[in-house]
Protein backbone atom coordinates (compact mmCIF):
# COMPACT_ATOMS: atom_id res chain seq x y z
CA UNK A 1 0.00 0.00 0.00
CA UNK A 2 1.77 3.18 -1.07
CA UNK A 3 1.96 6.74 0.91
CA UNK A 4 -1.08 8.41 -1.04
CA UNK A 5 -3.59 5.19 -0.08
CA UNK A 6 -2.46 6.14 3.32
CA UNK A 7 -2.99 9.44 3.45
CA UNK A 8 -6.23 8.96 1.38
CA UNK A 9 -7.99 6.40 3.93
CA UNK A 10 -6.58 8.88 7.02
CA UNK A 11 -8.62 11.87 5.15
CA UNK A 12 -11.55 9.50 5.09
CA UNK A 13 -11.68 9.03 8.30
CA UNK A 14 -10.67 12.01 9.80
CA UNK A 15 -12.65 14.15 7.95
CA UNK A 16 -16.24 13.78 9.15
CA UNK A 17 -14.56 14.48 12.64
CA UNK A 18 -13.47 18.09 10.90
CA UNK A 19 -16.33 19.15 9.71
CA UNK A 20 -20.08 18.78 8.88
CA UNK A 21 -21.02 15.39 7.68
CA UNK A 22 -22.85 16.99 4.94
CA UNK A 23 -19.62 18.71 3.80
CA UNK A 24 -17.09 15.85 4.30
CA UNK A 25 -19.70 13.87 1.98
CA UNK A 26 -19.32 16.51 -0.44
CA UNK A 27 -15.84 16.48 -0.73
CA UNK A 28 -15.58 12.75 -1.98
CA UNK A 29 -18.72 13.51 -4.45
CA UNK A 30 -17.00 16.26 -5.74
CA UNK A 31 -13.97 14.06 -5.72
CA UNK A 32 -15.52 11.25 -8.16
CA UNK A 33 -16.48 14.52 -10.43
CA UNK A 34 -12.83 15.68 -10.46
CA UNK A 35 -11.42 12.19 -10.73
CA UNK A 36 -13.87 11.79 -14.20
CA UNK A 37 -12.63 14.94 -15.55
CA UNK A 38 -9.03 14.70 -14.69
CA UNK A 39 -8.67 11.74 -17.43
CA UNK A 40 -9.69 14.12 -20.20
CA UNK A 41 -8.02 17.09 -18.43
CA UNK A 42 -4.89 15.80 -17.17
CA UNK A 43 -4.14 12.10 -19.22
CA UNK A 44 -5.69 13.28 -22.48
CA UNK A 45 -5.45 16.76 -22.90
CA UNK A 46 -8.74 17.80 -23.30
CA UNK A 47 -10.21 20.79 -21.53
CA UNK A 48 -13.67 19.57 -21.20
CA UNK A 49 -15.74 23.08 -20.34
CA UNK A 50 -19.42 20.49 -20.02
CA UNK A 51 -19.01 17.98 -17.39
CA UNK A 52 -21.49 19.04 -15.23
CA UNK A 53 -23.64 18.00 -18.73
CA UNK A 54 -23.26 14.48 -17.57
CA UNK A 55 -23.47 15.46 -13.67
CA UNK A 56 -26.39 16.83 -13.74
CA UNK A 57 -27.88 14.57 -16.66
CA UNK A 58 -27.36 11.75 -14.40
CA UNK A 59 -28.75 13.80 -11.29
CA UNK A 60 -31.63 14.43 -13.32
CA UNK A 61 -32.51 11.37 -14.40
CA UNK A 62 -32.18 9.19 -11.05
CA UNK A 63 -33.77 11.84 -9.37
CA UNK A 64 -37.05 11.54 -11.07
CA UNK A 65 -36.77 7.46 -10.88
CA UNK A 66 -35.97 8.11 -6.83
CA UNK A 67 -38.81 10.55 -6.54
CA UNK A 68 -41.59 9.20 -8.52
CA UNK A 69 -40.96 5.46 -8.25
CA UNK A 70 -38.52 4.94 -5.20
CA UNK A 71 -35.73 2.65 -6.96
CA UNK A 72 -33.00 0.95 -5.34
CA UNK A 73 -29.89 2.81 -4.39
CA UNK A 74 -28.21 0.91 -6.38
CA UNK A 75 -30.31 0.82 -9.56
CA UNK A 76 -30.07 4.76 -9.02
CA UNK A 77 -26.43 5.21 -8.58
CA UNK A 78 -26.20 2.26 -12.03
CA UNK A 79 -28.62 4.97 -14.17
CA UNK A 80 -26.95 7.39 -13.17
CA UNK A 81 -23.28 6.35 -14.18
CA UNK A 82 -25.17 5.23 -17.32
CA UNK A 83 -26.85 8.34 -18.06
CA UNK A 84 -23.39 9.87 -17.61
CA UNK A 85 -21.55 7.53 -19.79
CA UNK A 86 -24.36 7.84 -22.44
CA UNK A 87 -24.67 11.20 -22.51
CA UNK A 88 -20.57 11.79 -23.02
CA UNK A 89 -21.42 9.22 -25.52
CA UNK A 90 -23.28 11.88 -27.15
CA UNK A 91 -20.94 14.99 -26.20
CA UNK A 92 -17.55 12.96 -27.25
CA UNK A 93 -18.88 12.10 -30.37
CA UNK A 94 -19.14 15.72 -31.78
CA UNK A 95 -16.57 17.15 -29.52
CA UNK A 96 -13.51 15.21 -30.66
CA UNK A 97 -14.18 15.90 -34.28
CA UNK A 98 -12.24 19.21 -33.22
CA UNK A 99 -9.37 19.95 -31.19
CA UNK A 100 -8.09 23.05 -29.17
CA UNK A 101 -10.59 26.56 -28.91
CA UNK A 102 -12.81 24.88 -30.92
CA UNK A 103 -13.39 21.55 -28.81
CA UNK A 104 -13.59 23.49 -25.78
CA UNK A 105 -16.32 26.12 -27.21
CA UNK A 106 -18.15 23.17 -28.13
CA UNK A 107 -18.23 21.35 -24.74
CA UNK A 108 -19.62 24.60 -23.44
CA UNK A 109 -22.19 25.05 -26.18
CA UNK A 110 -23.76 21.46 -25.57
CA UNK A 111 -23.64 22.10 -21.72
CA UNK A 112 -25.76 25.12 -22.37
CA UNK A 113 -27.87 23.48 -24.58
CA UNK A 114 -28.60 20.51 -21.87
CA UNK A 115 -29.04 23.77 -19.59
CA UNK A 116 -31.48 25.25 -21.19
CA UNK A 117 -33.10 21.93 -21.67
CA UNK A 118 -33.63 21.40 -18.49
CA UNK A 119 -34.07 25.02 -17.55
CA UNK A 120 -37.73 24.90 -19.91
CA UNK A 121 -38.59 21.32 -19.17
CA UNK A 122 -40.18 23.02 -15.91
CA UNK A 123 -43.16 19.50 -15.33
CA UNK A 124 -39.90 17.30 -15.09
CA UNK A 125 -36.94 19.10 -13.73
CA UNK A 126 -38.61 22.53 -12.28
CA UNK A 127 -36.72 24.50 -14.09
CA UNK A 128 -35.52 27.35 -12.06
CA UNK A 129 -36.80 25.89 -8.30
CA UNK A 130 -35.12 22.77 -9.12
CA UNK A 131 -36.11 19.25 -8.74
CA UNK A 132 -36.51 18.76 -4.62
CA UNK A 133 -37.62 15.87 -3.05
CA UNK A 134 -35.24 13.12 -3.41
CA UNK A 135 -34.99 10.96 -0.66
CA UNK A 136 -32.30 8.82 0.37
CA UNK A 137 -33.45 5.11 0.51
CA UNK A 138 -33.35 2.63 3.67
CA UNK A 139 -30.54 -0.14 2.79
CA UNK A 140 -30.54 -3.48 4.19
CA UNK A 141 -31.43 -1.71 7.53
CA UNK A 142 -29.22 0.99 7.54
CA UNK A 143 -30.87 4.47 6.97
CA UNK A 144 -29.30 6.58 4.80
CA UNK A 145 -30.90 9.61 6.15
CA UNK A 146 -28.67 9.72 8.56
CA UNK A 147 -25.66 12.15 7.80
CA UNK A 148 -22.94 9.65 9.23
CA UNK A 149 -24.66 6.64 7.64
CA UNK A 150 -24.40 8.41 4.07
CA UNK A 151 -21.09 9.75 4.60
CA UNK A 152 -20.43 5.80 5.05
CA UNK A 153 -21.78 5.35 1.84
CA UNK A 154 -20.29 8.08 -0.03
CA UNK A 155 -16.87 7.51 1.27
CA UNK A 156 -17.14 3.81 0.65
CA UNK A 157 -17.90 4.63 -3.20
CA UNK A 158 -15.60 7.01 -3.93
CA UNK A 159 -12.58 4.99 -2.39
CA UNK A 160 -14.28 1.97 -5.29
CA UNK A 161 -14.06 5.12 -7.87
CA UNK A 162 -10.05 5.99 -6.93
CA UNK A 163 -9.26 2.29 -7.49
CA UNK A 164 -11.42 2.01 -10.91
CA UNK A 165 -9.35 4.83 -12.25
CA UNK A 166 -6.13 3.99 -10.61
CA UNK A 167 -6.48 0.60 -12.73
CA UNK A 168 -7.58 2.75 -15.56
CA UNK A 169 -4.59 5.18 -15.61
CA UNK A 170 -2.23 2.48 -14.98
CA UNK A 171 -3.61 0.21 -17.81
CA UNK A 172 -1.77 0.70 -21.29
CA UNK A 173 -5.50 2.90 -22.19
CA UNK A 174 -3.15 5.01 -19.13
CA UNK A 175 -0.54 5.19 -21.45
CA UNK A 176 -2.32 5.62 -24.71
CA UNK A 177 -4.71 8.34 -23.77
CA UNK A 178 -1.06 10.16 -22.15
CA UNK A 179 0.53 9.27 -25.76
CA UNK A 180 -2.76 11.23 -27.66
CA UNK A 181 -1.83 13.92 -24.89
CA UNK A 182 1.58 14.54 -25.99
CA UNK A 183 1.46 13.84 -30.08
CA UNK A 184 -1.80 12.82 -31.75
CA UNK A 185 -0.52 12.64 -35.01
CA UNK A 186 2.30 10.50 -33.91
CA UNK A 187 -0.46 8.61 -31.69
CA UNK A 188 -1.96 8.05 -35.07
CA UNK A 189 1.03 6.56 -36.58
CA UNK A 190 1.77 3.92 -34.44
CA UNK A 191 -1.60 3.01 -34.71
CA UNK A 192 -4.30 4.36 -32.53
CA UNK A 193 -7.22 6.00 -33.50
CA UNK A 194 -7.23 9.25 -31.86
CA UNK A 195 -10.74 10.53 -32.32
CA UNK A 196 -12.01 7.08 -30.88
CA UNK A 197 -10.01 7.00 -27.78
CA UNK A 198 -10.49 10.33 -26.97
CA UNK A 199 -14.44 9.10 -27.04
CA UNK A 200 -13.64 6.19 -24.98
CA UNK A 201 -12.07 8.70 -22.26
CA UNK A 202 -15.19 11.02 -22.34
CA UNK A 203 -17.08 7.89 -21.95
CA UNK A 204 -15.29 6.89 -18.69
CA UNK A 205 -14.93 10.38 -16.97
CA UNK A 206 -19.25 10.78 -18.32
CA UNK A 207 -19.54 7.55 -16.07
CA UNK A 208 -17.71 8.91 -13.41
CA UNK A 209 -19.42 12.34 -13.36
CA UNK A 210 -22.82 10.54 -13.60
CA UNK A 211 -21.86 8.43 -10.43
CA UNK A 212 -21.43 11.80 -8.55
CA UNK A 213 -23.85 13.80 -9.73
CA UNK A 214 -26.49 11.05 -8.72
CA UNK A 215 -24.62 11.01 -5.29
CA UNK A 216 -24.80 14.67 -4.77
CA UNK A 217 -29.27 14.61 -5.70
CA UNK A 218 -29.44 12.33 -3.04
CA UNK A 219 -27.23 14.46 -0.28
CA UNK A 220 -28.92 17.49 -0.93
CA UNK A 221 -32.19 15.52 -1.36
CA UNK A 222 -32.47 18.25 -4.32
CA UNK A 223 -30.96 18.39 -7.93
CA UNK A 224 -30.45 22.00 -7.98
CA UNK A 225 -30.77 24.11 -11.76
CA UNK A 226 -27.01 24.61 -11.24
CA UNK A 227 -25.77 20.81 -11.26
CA UNK A 228 -26.26 21.16 -15.49
CA UNK A 229 -24.74 24.82 -15.60
CA UNK A 230 -21.36 26.31 -17.04
CA UNK A 231 -20.41 27.42 -13.56
CA UNK A 232 -20.52 24.07 -11.99
CA UNK A 233 -18.28 22.18 -14.88
CA UNK A 234 -15.77 25.73 -14.22
CA UNK A 235 -15.95 24.55 -10.86
CA UNK A 236 -14.59 21.41 -11.55
CA UNK A 237 -12.03 22.50 -13.60
CA UNK A 238 -11.48 25.23 -11.26
CA UNK A 239 -10.73 22.89 -8.69
CA UNK A 240 -8.79 20.12 -10.62
CA UNK A 241 -6.27 22.51 -11.89
CA UNK A 242 -5.74 24.11 -8.20
CA UNK A 243 -5.14 20.28 -6.60
CA UNK A 244 -3.05 18.99 -10.16
CA UNK A 245 -4.13 18.00 -12.77
CA UNK A 246 -0.81 16.08 -13.68
CA UNK A 247 -1.57 13.53 -10.69
CA UNK A 248 -3.92 10.91 -10.25
CA UNK A 249 -4.49 12.72 -6.86
CA UNK A 250 -4.66 16.02 -7.62
CA UNK A 251 -8.89 16.04 -8.47
CA UNK A 252 -9.05 14.70 -5.09
CA UNK A 253 -6.84 17.56 -3.14
CA UNK A 254 -8.59 19.85 -5.37
CA UNK A 255 -12.23 19.24 -4.28
CA UNK A 256 -10.98 18.94 -1.21
CA UNK A 257 -9.65 22.89 -1.20
CA UNK A 258 -12.55 23.73 -3.69
CA UNK A 259 -15.53 23.00 -1.25
CA UNK A 260 -13.74 23.38 1.95
CA UNK A 261 -13.62 27.12 1.08
CA UNK A 262 -16.61 27.35 0.16
CA UNK A 263 -18.25 25.59 2.17
CA UNK A 264 -16.49 26.89 5.24
CA UNK A 265 -15.31 30.22 4.83
CA UNK A 266 -18.11 31.00 2.46
CA UNK A 267 -20.11 31.74 5.97
CA UNK A 268 -17.35 34.15 7.13
CA UNK A 269 -16.63 36.16 4.43
CA UNK A 270 -19.00 36.67 1.24
CA UNK A 271 -16.30 37.24 -0.82
CA UNK A 272 -14.25 33.76 -0.92
CA UNK A 273 -14.17 33.33 -4.17
CA UNK A 274 -11.60 36.18 -4.16
CA UNK A 275 -9.49 33.90 -2.91
CA UNK A 276 -9.58 30.93 -4.58
CA UNK A 277 -9.03 33.42 -7.16
CA UNK A 278 -5.60 34.40 -6.18
CA UNK A 279 -4.87 30.74 -5.55
CA UNK A 280 -5.75 30.03 -9.14
CA UNK A 281 -3.45 32.75 -10.20
CA UNK A 282 -0.32 31.09 -7.78
CA UNK A 283 -0.87 27.90 -9.23
CA UNK A 284 -1.32 29.17 -12.92
CA UNK A 285 2.14 31.43 -12.29
CA UNK A 286 3.97 29.18 -10.51
CA UNK A 287 2.71 25.63 -9.78
CA UNK A 288 1.51 24.33 -13.27
CA UNK A 289 1.28 20.86 -11.42
CA UNK A 290 -1.17 22.57 -8.60
CA UNK A 291 -0.89 21.37 -4.71
CA UNK A 292 0.78 17.95 -5.97
CA UNK A 293 3.48 19.94 -7.38
CA UNK A 294 4.05 22.72 -5.04
CA UNK A 295 4.01 19.43 -2.02
CA UNK A 296 6.62 17.37 -4.14
CA UNK A 297 9.08 20.75 -4.64
CA UNK A 298 8.52 21.24 -1.12
CA UNK A 299 9.53 17.67 0.15
CA UNK A 300 12.97 17.46 -2.70
CA UNK A 301 13.38 21.11 -1.05
CA UNK A 302 13.93 19.80 2.52
CA UNK A 303 15.63 16.99 1.18
CA UNK A 304 18.27 18.87 -0.34
CA UNK A 305 18.70 21.17 2.38
CA UNK A 306 18.64 18.14 4.86
CA UNK A 307 21.84 16.70 2.39
CA UNK A 308 23.33 20.25 2.30
CA UNK A 309 23.44 20.71 6.16
CA UNK A 310 24.77 17.06 6.64
CA UNK A 311 27.51 17.91 4.23
CA UNK A 312 28.42 21.10 5.92
CA UNK A 313 29.01 19.37 9.22
CA UNK B 1 8.61 -9.65 -55.31
CA UNK B 2 7.63 -6.16 -54.20
CA UNK B 3 6.12 -5.17 -51.15
CA UNK B 4 5.36 -2.21 -51.73
CA UNK B 5 4.25 -0.47 -54.89
CA UNK B 6 3.14 2.50 -56.36
CA UNK B 7 1.16 2.89 -59.64
CA UNK B 8 1.21 6.33 -61.37
CA UNK B 9 0.59 8.43 -57.73
CA UNK B 10 -0.29 12.15 -57.83
CA UNK B 11 -1.00 14.66 -54.93
CA UNK B 12 -1.57 18.45 -55.52
CA UNK B 13 -2.41 20.94 -52.86
CA UNK B 14 -4.23 23.38 -55.14
CA UNK B 15 -1.93 24.67 -57.75
CA UNK B 16 0.91 22.98 -56.28
CA UNK B 17 1.52 19.29 -57.98
CA UNK B 18 4.08 18.21 -55.12
CA UNK B 19 4.14 14.20 -56.22
CA UNK B 20 3.78 13.62 -59.56
CA UNK B 21 2.83 10.23 -61.64
CA UNK B 22 5.31 8.39 -59.19
CA UNK B 23 5.42 4.68 -60.03
CA UNK B 24 7.71 2.82 -57.52
CA UNK B 25 8.72 -0.87 -56.52
CA UNK B 26 10.61 -1.08 -53.20
CA UNK B 27 11.33 -5.34 -53.37
CA UNK B 28 11.33 -7.53 -49.99
CA UNK B 29 14.28 -7.12 -48.10
CA UNK B 30 16.00 -4.29 -50.00
CA UNK B 31 17.15 -0.84 -48.56
CA UNK B 32 15.64 1.67 -51.11
CA UNK B 33 16.45 5.43 -51.24
CA UNK B 34 14.63 8.32 -52.21
CA UNK B 35 16.82 11.49 -52.59
CA UNK B 36 16.26 14.51 -54.20
CA UNK B 37 16.84 18.21 -53.15
CA UNK B 38 14.39 19.61 -50.68
CA UNK B 39 10.79 20.44 -51.69
CA UNK B 40 11.43 17.55 -54.16
CA UNK B 41 8.19 15.68 -52.67
CA UNK B 42 9.95 12.91 -50.64
CA UNK B 43 7.99 13.50 -47.15
CA UNK B 44 4.60 13.54 -48.91
CA UNK B 45 5.31 10.58 -51.11
CA UNK B 46 5.74 9.00 -47.21
CA UNK B 47 2.80 11.10 -45.95
CA UNK B 48 0.81 9.07 -48.70
CA UNK B 49 2.15 5.76 -48.51
CA UNK B 50 0.76 5.94 -44.51
CA UNK B 51 -2.35 7.63 -45.00
CA UNK B 52 -1.50 10.99 -43.50
CA UNK B 53 -2.82 12.45 -46.95
CA UNK B 54 -4.51 10.40 -49.47
CA UNK B 55 -3.39 10.37 -52.82
CA UNK B 56 -5.36 12.82 -55.84
CA UNK B 57 -4.94 9.77 -58.00
CA UNK B 58 -3.06 6.51 -58.40
CA UNK B 59 -2.74 3.88 -56.35
CA UNK B 60 -0.47 2.49 -53.63
CA UNK B 61 -0.50 -1.47 -52.79
CA UNK B 62 1.34 -3.20 -49.81
CA UNK B 63 1.90 -6.55 -50.00
CA UNK B 64 -0.57 -7.07 -52.71
CA UNK B 65 -3.33 -4.91 -50.65
CA UNK B 66 -4.87 -1.35 -51.92
CA UNK B 67 -3.89 0.82 -49.01
CA UNK B 68 -4.87 3.60 -50.98
CA UNK B 69 -6.48 6.50 -48.82
CA UNK B 70 -6.69 4.12 -45.93
CA UNK B 71 -6.33 6.06 -42.82
CA UNK B 72 -2.94 5.91 -40.93
CA UNK B 73 -3.74 4.10 -37.65
CA UNK B 74 -5.22 1.55 -40.38
CA UNK B 75 -1.56 1.31 -41.66
CA UNK B 76 0.43 1.26 -39.00
CA UNK B 77 -1.72 -1.94 -38.00
CA UNK B 78 -0.55 -3.38 -41.56
CA UNK B 79 2.90 -3.38 -40.20
CA UNK B 80 3.96 -0.04 -42.03
CA UNK B 81 5.78 2.53 -39.61
CA UNK B 82 7.75 5.34 -40.30
CA UNK B 83 10.14 7.81 -38.50
CA UNK B 84 9.88 11.13 -39.13
CA UNK B 85 11.87 14.38 -40.41
CA UNK B 86 11.07 16.54 -37.57
CA UNK B 87 11.35 14.09 -34.26
CA UNK B 88 8.21 13.59 -33.54
CA UNK B 89 8.16 11.48 -30.23
CA UNK B 90 6.33 11.70 -26.97
CA UNK B 91 8.42 14.50 -24.77
CA UNK B 92 6.97 13.88 -21.16
CA UNK B 93 6.69 10.05 -21.27
CA UNK B 94 10.06 8.04 -20.21
CA UNK B 95 11.92 6.18 -23.25
CA UNK B 96 10.40 2.94 -22.19
CA UNK B 97 6.59 4.03 -22.34
CA UNK B 98 7.72 6.04 -25.89
CA UNK B 99 8.53 2.49 -27.23
CA UNK B 100 5.95 0.69 -25.07
CA UNK B 101 3.07 2.35 -26.74
CA UNK B 102 4.20 1.71 -30.31
CA UNK B 103 4.79 -2.18 -29.11
CA UNK B 104 1.54 -2.27 -27.92
CA UNK B 105 -0.42 -1.15 -30.68
CA UNK B 106 0.95 -3.80 -32.63
CA UNK B 107 0.41 -6.71 -30.20
CA UNK B 108 -3.12 -7.41 -32.22
CA UNK B 109 -5.44 -8.02 -28.95
CA UNK B 110 -6.93 -5.26 -27.14
CA UNK B 111 -8.15 -7.79 -24.41
CA UNK B 112 -8.04 -6.39 -20.95
CA UNK B 113 -6.12 -2.20 -22.26
CA UNK B 114 -8.08 -0.20 -19.77
CA UNK B 115 -8.06 -2.84 -16.85
CA UNK B 116 -4.77 -4.90 -16.66
CA UNK B 117 -2.12 -3.04 -15.51
CA UNK B 118 0.51 -2.27 -18.24
CA UNK B 119 3.24 -3.68 -16.36
CA UNK B 120 1.60 -7.26 -16.33
CA UNK B 121 2.31 -7.42 -20.47
CA UNK B 122 5.76 -8.90 -20.01
CA UNK B 123 6.04 -9.33 -23.80
CA UNK B 124 5.17 -5.68 -24.67
CA UNK B 125 7.69 -4.64 -22.05
CA UNK B 126 10.18 -6.95 -24.17
CA UNK B 127 9.69 -6.02 -27.24
CA UNK B 128 9.67 -2.28 -26.33
CA UNK B 129 13.25 -3.26 -24.51
CA UNK B 130 14.78 -4.84 -27.64
CA UNK B 131 13.90 -1.78 -29.73
CA UNK B 132 15.34 0.29 -26.91
CA UNK B 133 18.80 -1.68 -27.42
CA UNK B 134 18.75 -2.17 -31.07
CA UNK B 135 19.33 2.18 -31.14
CA UNK B 136 21.79 1.74 -27.82
CA UNK B 137 19.10 3.49 -25.56
CA UNK B 138 18.83 0.87 -23.13
CA UNK B 139 19.88 2.35 -20.45
CA UNK B 140 18.21 5.17 -20.33
CA UNK B 141 14.81 3.80 -20.27
CA UNK B 142 13.47 5.68 -17.77
CA UNK B 143 14.35 8.97 -18.43
CA UNK B 144 11.91 11.24 -20.41
CA UNK B 145 12.04 11.68 -23.60
CA UNK B 146 12.32 15.28 -23.50
CA UNK B 147 15.38 15.34 -21.20
CA UNK B 148 18.17 13.57 -23.87
CA UNK B 149 19.34 15.56 -26.72
CA UNK B 150 18.76 15.86 -29.98
CA UNK B 151 20.74 12.76 -31.12
CA UNK B 152 19.42 11.12 -28.71
CA UNK B 153 15.74 11.64 -29.78
CA UNK B 154 16.24 10.86 -33.18
CA UNK B 155 17.52 7.06 -32.14
CA UNK B 156 14.31 7.10 -30.20
CA UNK B 157 11.96 8.33 -33.47
CA UNK B 158 13.80 4.99 -34.83
CA UNK B 159 13.59 2.73 -31.79
CA UNK B 160 9.70 3.98 -31.94
CA UNK B 161 9.47 3.02 -35.36
CA UNK B 162 10.82 -0.86 -34.58
CA UNK B 163 8.85 -1.64 -32.14
CA UNK B 164 6.27 -1.79 -34.38
CA UNK B 165 8.14 -4.69 -35.51
CA UNK B 166 7.63 -3.14 -38.75
CA UNK B 167 7.42 -5.68 -42.06
CA UNK B 168 7.90 -2.05 -43.91
CA UNK B 169 10.46 0.81 -42.48
CA UNK B 170 9.74 4.00 -43.84
CA UNK B 171 12.60 6.53 -42.56
CA UNK B 172 12.46 10.31 -42.90
CA UNK B 173 15.93 11.77 -43.22
CA UNK B 174 17.39 9.62 -39.89
CA UNK B 175 20.39 11.98 -39.70
CA UNK B 176 18.22 15.16 -40.08
CA UNK B 177 19.67 17.56 -37.92
CA UNK B 178 23.06 14.87 -36.43
CA UNK B 179 26.57 16.28 -35.91
CA UNK B 180 29.44 14.17 -37.66
CA UNK B 181 29.87 11.59 -35.27
CA UNK B 182 26.14 11.60 -34.24
CA UNK B 183 25.61 10.75 -38.38
CA UNK B 184 27.82 8.13 -38.12
CA UNK B 185 26.32 6.13 -35.18
CA UNK B 186 23.62 6.50 -37.21
CA UNK B 187 24.32 4.92 -40.35
CA UNK B 188 25.66 2.13 -38.47
CA UNK B 189 22.72 1.72 -36.63
CA UNK B 190 20.67 1.88 -40.65
CA UNK B 191 22.96 -0.31 -41.85
CA UNK B 192 22.39 -2.66 -38.57
CA UNK B 193 19.06 -2.77 -39.89
CA UNK B 194 19.61 -3.06 -43.18
CA UNK B 195 18.23 -6.94 -44.31
CA UNK B 196 16.10 -7.31 -41.43
CA UNK B 197 13.39 -4.98 -42.54
CA UNK B 198 12.45 -3.71 -45.96
CA UNK B 199 13.62 0.21 -45.60
CA UNK B 200 12.92 3.06 -47.21
CA UNK B 201 14.87 5.80 -46.64
CA UNK B 202 15.11 9.41 -47.57
CA UNK B 203 18.15 11.08 -47.43
CA UNK B 204 20.30 13.89 -47.93
CA UNK B 205 23.84 13.06 -47.24
CA UNK B 206 25.23 11.22 -50.25
CA UNK B 207 27.80 9.21 -48.01
CA UNK B 208 25.07 7.75 -46.46
CA UNK B 209 22.64 6.85 -49.46
CA UNK B 210 25.74 5.34 -50.97
CA UNK B 211 26.78 3.52 -48.96
CA UNK B 212 24.11 1.29 -47.62
CA UNK B 213 21.12 0.98 -50.39
CA UNK B 214 20.64 -1.99 -52.88
CA UNK B 215 18.27 1.01 -55.27
CA UNK B 216 18.13 4.26 -55.39
CA UNK B 217 15.34 6.42 -56.83
CA UNK B 218 15.71 10.32 -57.43
CA UNK B 219 12.48 12.88 -57.18
CA UNK B 220 12.99 16.36 -58.60
CA UNK B 221 9.76 18.65 -58.77
CA UNK B 222 7.80 15.71 -57.75
CA UNK B 223 8.80 13.28 -60.38
CA UNK B 224 11.10 10.27 -60.22
CA UNK B 225 13.51 11.40 -63.05
CA UNK B 226 16.28 8.36 -62.35
CA UNK B 227 16.31 4.30 -60.56
CA UNK B 228 19.26 2.40 -60.44
CA UNK B 229 21.72 1.37 -58.13
CA UNK B 230 23.94 3.88 -56.28
CA UNK B 231 26.78 3.50 -59.26
CA UNK B 232 23.83 4.13 -61.75
CA UNK B 233 23.05 7.33 -60.00
CA UNK B 234 25.79 8.60 -59.50
CA UNK B 235 27.38 8.26 -63.01
CA UNK B 236 23.65 9.63 -64.34
CA UNK B 237 24.51 12.85 -66.24
CA UNK B 238 20.36 14.02 -65.16
CA UNK B 239 20.85 13.30 -61.86
CA UNK B 240 23.87 15.85 -61.03
CA UNK B 241 22.61 18.42 -63.19
CA UNK B 242 19.05 17.80 -60.69
CA UNK B 243 19.97 17.32 -57.56
CA UNK B 244 24.11 17.85 -57.73
CA UNK B 245 24.24 21.27 -59.14
CA UNK B 246 26.54 19.92 -61.85
CA UNK B 247 29.51 19.02 -59.16
CA UNK B 248 30.46 15.45 -59.85
CA UNK B 249 30.03 13.13 -56.55
CA UNK B 250 33.77 11.23 -56.08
Amino acid sequence: MSRAWLAVFAAVILLPLAVRHAIASEIWIFAIFGLGLNLLLGYTGLLSFGQSTFFGSAGYVSGYLLKHYGINVFAALGIGVLVGAVSAALVGYLCVQRSGLYFIMLTFALNQMFYFIAYQWTTVTGGEDGMPGIGRPVLLGVDFRQPLAYYIFVALLFLVSLWVMKRIVESPLGKILQAIRENEVRAQAVGYDGARLKLLAFVIGGAFSGLAGVLYAMLFGIVPLEAIGFVFSGNVVFATLIGGSGSLYGPIVGSFVFIWLSESVSVVWARWPLLLGVAFVIVVIFFRGGCVEAWARFWSWRERRRMATRLAS
Amino acid sequence: MALLRTENVTKAFGALTAVNGVSLEVEAGSLHSIIGPNGAGKTTLFNLFTGQLTPTSGRIVFDGRDITGTPSHRVAHLGIARSFQRTNVFPALSLLDNVWIAAFARRGSWRGFAWRRADRYPEVTERALAALRDVGLQDRANQLAREISHGEQRQLELAIALAAAPRLLLLDEPAAGLSPDETQRMVALVRGLKGRYTIVLIEHKMDIIMGVSDRVSVMHFGSLIAEGTPAEIQRNADVQRAYLGGVVVE
